[in-house]
This record gives structure tokens, sequence and C-alpha cells, in this order.
């Protein structure tokens, strides 16, 4: 028993430094996040501008107020979901793809470790890496705007505290629906596109299209308890104030529980693969 | 002509090899969820706010359409320059194409052809027809001309914007995200109705990069939607205008060009 569980605290450990050195890694392109922000920062500023002419001037400009979101609302809410956005997967991470298609999983198999953990903490930390760039410069910037464009505080002190604890759900969310898609990519025949969708429908399901508030109202129930509005939207939620921390169980709850369907789906389809994979190249 | 020959066989190598893989219908797939997917928030918003005055969502529409379909096309036919800085530039493969006595152009366009890029044409091509139809399009010939020289202009304006990106490339290949201004985030600034448009999003897109010339003039001269008629034909001559400013810079580079990689 006590073996057992100082292996267990070994691999952790391990899965941890692997954490950490792909974080590490990562904080080399400053540039890189400089430039992405720049992009970023001008797609808030034209989201921005759209909701406002249509706050303003649109036929039913009371609309947006009636769905629950003020505009002011929608503002906050579109600087946030640039910045969080970026931890949701938009590709599988460039080095396990690597191996993935050059047949270095071979390798990666030998390791005395579980694959899906050693991949899941590389996968973690590359969600992690561009929040720190990308995201503060675009945090910042959101918060010097002039008025009407400005990022503006949270709700409540307790929301805010709520946003915290449901952004970190979101981070472990992410995380574990990337590993899903990493599984589904281990068929290499398949290419690209199947896990490209798959990534795809999170990002559109996540509100950060367009908050999720505003999309029809026909949808809202289906809209609240799908997977991806843990990615982005219920978090969101508690910080523009929308979602009350009374509340906050059920939604928090419903993030890890998808977390942990994710999980169990992906590590089943990724051993069931491996058991009889066909390694690429030589 | 002989050069480009040269490049519709690139161009059928590349398409060749691309059907090898069994998941190339998928891609097709994927890019069609795309085309829906990207203009879904402002479907949306139109539903549940409805027209802004005289704009309809069928006016958006169309404009994004028009952007979009030139930027599908130059995305088509030029998707060598689209990858040259991220892939040739940092492997060093580029100092063999500078070794063939060809048009450096005409081998970096052909260096890549993938078939579900069409996708975004075809999307593209059928949210105009919908678009003109329901607006009470009048189908005379100067109107349909106006209309497919604004898609060949657009074609010409972004594949200038791949080409400036290239040759910029040749200076720093670090940070050159912000690029995606011109290219995938220009067309998201079709999504503001003109009337309420800031002013330098209107210049930096009319006199800079010529996207506005390319969809909403045309669009405009063919509907009559108070733009004067002659504005309708200025998107061939900014697109050629434009690419030859780009040309300039690529040229410009190609010369500072020390080689990288091994």
């Amino acid at each position: 028993m006590s073996k057992e569980r100082s292996s267990f605290i070994g691999h952790l450990r391990a899965c941890l430094s692997i954490f950490r050195i792909k974080t590490a890694q990562g904080f080399q392109y400053r540039m890189a996040g400089l430039a992405g922000a720049t992009t970023g920062i001008f797609w808030v500023l034209i989201e921005i501008t759209v909701y406002t002419i249509f706050y303003t001037y649109a036929d039913t400009r009371e609309a947006g107020p009636m769905a629950g979101l003020s505009l002011e609302q929608a503002v906050s809410y579109a600087w946030l979901a640039q910045i969080f956005f970026l931890m949701q997967p938009m590709s599988i991470d460039s080095e396990i793809l690597g191996k993935i298609t050059s047949g270095d999983v071979g390798i990666e198999m030998c390791r005395p470790m579980d694959l899906y953990f050693h991949w899941f903490a590389k996968t973690a930390a590359s969600r992690l890496v561009p929040l720190f760039w990308r995201g503060s410069i675009t945090l910042i910037a959101g918060l010097l705007m002039p008025l009407s464009y400005r990022l503006t505080g949270p709700a409540t002190l307790t929301g805010l505290l709520f946003t915290l604890i449901s952004l970190f759900s979101a981070f472990l969310l992410c995380s574990s629906y990337a590993m899903l898609v990493c599984a589904v990519r281990l068929n290499i025949p398949w290419g690209d596109g199947p896990t490209y969708i798959m990534m795809l429908i999170g990002g559109v399901l996540s509100g950060g299209y367009l908050p999720l508030q505003l999309w029809p109202q026909f949808l809202q129930g289906f809209l609240l308890i799908q997977p991806f509005a843990g990615y982005l939207d219920i978090p969101l939620r508690f910080y523009v104030g929308t979602l009350m921390p009374s509340e906050g169980g059920w939604a928090i709850g419903l993030q890890l529980a998808w977390s942990a369907v994710f999980m169990v789906i992906g590590k089943t389809l990724m051993s069931r693969r491996l058991k009889n994979i066909v390694i690429q190249g030589g | 002509m002989n050069g480009l020959k040269l490049y519709f066989r690139y161009i059928r190598l590349q398409l060749l090899s691309g059907v090898q893989y069994k998941g190339w219908p998928i891609m097709i797939l994927q890019v069609i969820i795309v085309v829906i997917s990207d203009p879904i928030g402002l479907i949306f918003l139109f539903s549940r706010f409805g027209s802004i005055g005289a704009w309809t969502v069928e006016r958006i529409i169309l404009i994004y359409a028009m952007a979009v379909t030139g930027f599908g096309l130059a995305e088509t036919f030029f998707r060598g320059f689209d990858y040259f800085p991220w892939q040739m530039i940092r492997n060093g493969d580029f100092d063999r194409l500078l070794l063939r006595p060809r048009s450096l152009f005409l081998q970096v366009a052909g260096s890549r052809f993938h078939i579900h890029r069409m996708a975004r044409v075809g999307g593209g091509i059928i949210a105009i027809i919908w678009c003109l139809m329901r607006l009470n399009f009048q189908p005379t010939l100067i109107n349909i001309a106006i209309i497919v020289l604004g898609l060949i202009g657009g074609l010409f304006t972004y594949c200038g914007v791949f080409v400036m990106t290239s040759g910029i490339a040749f200076f720093t290949i670090q940070g050159l995200d912000w690029i995606f201004i011109f290219t995938n985030g220009s067309y998201q600034v079709t999504r503001c109705p003109m009337d309420y448009m800031p002013r330098i999003l209107r210049y930096m897109f009319t006199f800079f990069m010529p996207m506005l010339v390319i969809s909403y003039y045309p669009a405009s001269a063919a509907l009559g939607w108070g733009e004067a008629l002659w504005t309708g034909f200025l998107a061939l001559p900014a697109g050629v205008a434009f690419l030859m400013l780009s040309l300039g810079v690529w040229r410009i580079g190609v010369r500072h060009y020390k080689s990288t990689g091994s």
C-alpha cells in the first residue's frame, strides 16, 4: 500500500515538473505574445463597436437589456472573453502532434509514466502560457481604455471570487477536452479534420463569438448545461453579475462534472488506441 | 506562358498529394463549419436586435461575403505565400527556390494548394447570391460586372496581404501575428454598418488596404445605396495597386535575404 502511494506521489511530482519546464519554455515567446495581443485588442475594439451600434441604433435596441445583459456588461464580457479564450484548445500542442505524426509515440510509451497524465501536464502548460503574456497585455489595455470601451470592475467581490474559482475549473475543463481531442488525433489517417471540428464547436459554444445570453431565447436552457459554457461563459457570468454566487454550487459543479466526463472518455479512448497503434515512420 | 504552365503543374501535384490523405472530405466539412460559424454571432445579433435603420442583415452579410470570398480566392490560389514566413524561411527551403531559373513569385505561390480552401469561396458565393436575390438586385451587365470585378479585386488585395507578410518575414519572423489584422481580422470590420463605422477604420481599410473598396463600394454601386456608380469599378485597380505595393516590399525582402536553417 505505501509503495503504491509513494509511486503515485512520484508520478504526480514528475507531472508537475513537466508542467513547470514546459511553462518556462513558453515564456520565451514574449514578442509573439505582444504581437498576438495587438491582434486581440483590435478584435475586441471592433466587437465593442458592433455591440455599441446594436445597443444604440438598432430597431429594437432594448433587446439586449431584455436579455439580461447591458452594454457595459457586454463590453466587459468582450474583453474577458478575449483574454480567457486563450485557455481553449485551438490546436493540439505542437510537440505532442509532432510525436504523433513522426512516430515518436513509441518512445513516449517506453517511459515509466502513464502517457495520459504525462501529456495532460504538457497540454495544461501550453494552455496556461499564452495567458501570461498575451492575456496580461490585453487585460491592461482593457483597463486603460476610454470609458465607453473600458473593462469595468466585477459586479461584486464575491462574484470575483467565484469567477476565479470558476476560471480554475474552466482551465481543467479545457485541458481535459484538449486531451480528448488528442486521443482522437491518435487515429493518424484521419488527419487534422475531425480534431479541428471538435475544437471549433467547443469555441463557438463557449460564448467566445457572442455572449451566450444574446443567443436565441429558445436555446438558452441547452446553452447553459452544454459542456462548453464552462469554458468561458460561466466564469464571465459571475464577473459581470448575471449569475449569482448563490447559484455558484451547481455552475461550478457542472464544470467539474464535464471535466470528469472528458477525462474518463479521453483516457479510455487513448488506452484503446494505444493498444493497436500503428507507428508512423521508422 | 511557360511560367503559368509551371504554376498549374505545381498546383496539380499539390492537389494529387493532398487527395492521398483519407481525411480530405472531412477537411472540406471543416471549412464549411468555419464559414457558417464565423458570422453566426452577427446573425444572432440581428435576430435579437432587428435591423439598424436601412442596414438589414442581408446588406451586412453581402459586404462581409464579398470580402470573405476575395480572401478565400487568394487563399486558394496563393496559399504558398500564406505558409511562406512560417515554413519556407524558417527551415531554409527558400534557398532551393533561389537556385531555380524560374519566377520566385510563381514558385512560392504554387508551393501549397489545399482543395478544401475552395469551400470558403463556395460558401461566400452562395451567400452573395442569396443576399443579392433578397435585395432586389437588377442583373444588368454593368451590375454583374461590378460584383465580379469586386471579387477579382479582392483576390488581388488579399494576395497583396500575403505577399507583403512574406516580404516583412525576411526581416523578422517573430511576432508577425499582427498581420492577422489584415487577413482574418480585416473582414470582421465589415460587421459595422458603414454609416456608423469609426472613421479611422474606414480610412485604414479604404486608403491603405482597400478592403472596403472591394466589398462595400461594389455592393453599394450595384444596388444603389448612395455611392456613385464609378466607385464600384475601383476594386480592380485598387487591388492591383495594393499588390504592386506589396511586390515592392517582397522584392526589398528578397534582396536582403540571408539564408537561415541548414
